[in-house]
């Protein structure tokens, strides 16, 4: 994660060497490899759940399950709920690359203003799956067995999304902390690592979310 | 790194001021970011209608699946820049993906019970 000193450091170098720029491209490239990285990382461990929820889909109970949960989620207006949670986190991803563009442009306060409704939309995301999780519960579909014949599905269906809630809630923090460093003017037309390096996180976390969507509430 | 030079150049030449979006070689007055919204937003009100409303035959299935790669390929070139990025950032999602769905495969095809 960029901190204070991580965003302040190129100044100076800057200053003592005359030849900022490139050390600003190279500390972007450092940053953005370091972020591929990590998420190398998020995919073994998403792409693991994922992999485990597929295996109980084609099987021959998880199927039979499966449909019912199915049933249950038509019956109360869930797809509708988890379709518009769908299009929250699209739309919270075009307003990171719209915010990345006007920084790119040198207009901080348009960078606030993108990243700000980048984390609203986080956080209507997150609420919007607590108000899904607690219907699904009063449904009979739960973290652990209930005795009843959507046993084995939830924690099958909890970890993925839970895991996914999870950086969303970390992906809204990260953005309130972009939008505070934009604020002390921290960034830049030429200096805006920290945002790009955030907006990897947060598209990741998006297309986790369109994989998802897709694996376990349509297919 | 040898992709340090083109990283820089993608770096320097991020705020290109004619970013207007373009399809079938036309090109509209929107920036492309919103352009490749608009195209996720209809390719998932298509994906729902495919799901909920329009019955199901055998190509349903890898339909959404196909459309969902598509949706998730247009974040990772277009948001996460693999467009002007090095490659090799492609390499830290394929690669786990790969070495997962063959994990999965080989799994799906293990008898689930003992003879």
């Amino acid at each position: 994660m960029t901190d204070m000193s991580l965003e302040k450091a190129p100044v100076a170098a800057e200053a003592a060497h005359g030849h900022g720029h490139d050390h600003f491209a190279e500390r972007s490239n450092n940053l953005k490899l370091a972020m591929w990285l990590l998420l190398a990382s998020e995919v073994v461990i998403f792409a693991t759940i994922i992999s485990v929820y597929v295996v109980f889909r084609v099987g021959p109970d998880g199927s039979k399950v499966v449909e019912q949960v199915h049933e249950i989620i038509r019956e109360w207006p869930g797809i509708w709920l988890v379709t518009i949670n769908t299009f929250l986190l699209l739309t919270s991803s075009w307003c990171m690359v719209m915010g990345l563009r006007e920084i790119q442009r040198d207009n901080r306060q348009g960078l606030i203003r993108w990243i700000m409704a980048t984390a609203v939309l986080g956080i209507v995301f997150v609420a919007l799956q607590y108000v899904e999780y607690t219907e699904l519960s009063h449904n009979g579909i739960a973290l652990f067995n209930q005795g009843n014949e959507l046993d084995g599905f939830g924690m099958r269906f909890y970890a993925p999304t839970g895991f996914h809630g999870a950086h969303v809630i970390v992906g809204v923090l990260w953005a309130l902390f972009v939008a505070w460093n934009a604020k002390r003017g921290n960034y830049s037309a030429k200096n805006y690592a920290g945002v790009e390096v955030f907006g990897l996180y947060w598209h990741f976390v998006d297309v986790v979310w369109i994989v998802l969507f897709t694996v376990i509430y349509l297919v | 790194m040898s992709d340090e030079k083109h990283n820089a150049e993608s770096h320097d030449s991020g705020h290109d001021h004619n970013d207007n979006f373009k399809l079938f070689g036309r090109e509209f007055p929107l920036p492309v970011y919103t352009g490749v919204f608009i195209i996720l937003g209809i390719v998932t009100l298509f994906e729902l209608a495919l799901a909920e409303i329009i019955p199901r035959g055998g190509l349903t299935v890898p339909l959404m699946l196909i459309l969902s790669i598509g949706k998730a390929a247009l974040v990772v070139w277009f948001y996460m820049h693999l467009n002007k990025d090095s490659r090799i950032f492609a390499a830290a999602l394929i690669i786990p993906v790969v070495m997962v769905l063959i994990t999965t495969w080989f799994l799906t095809i293990v008898p689930t019970f003992a003879y």
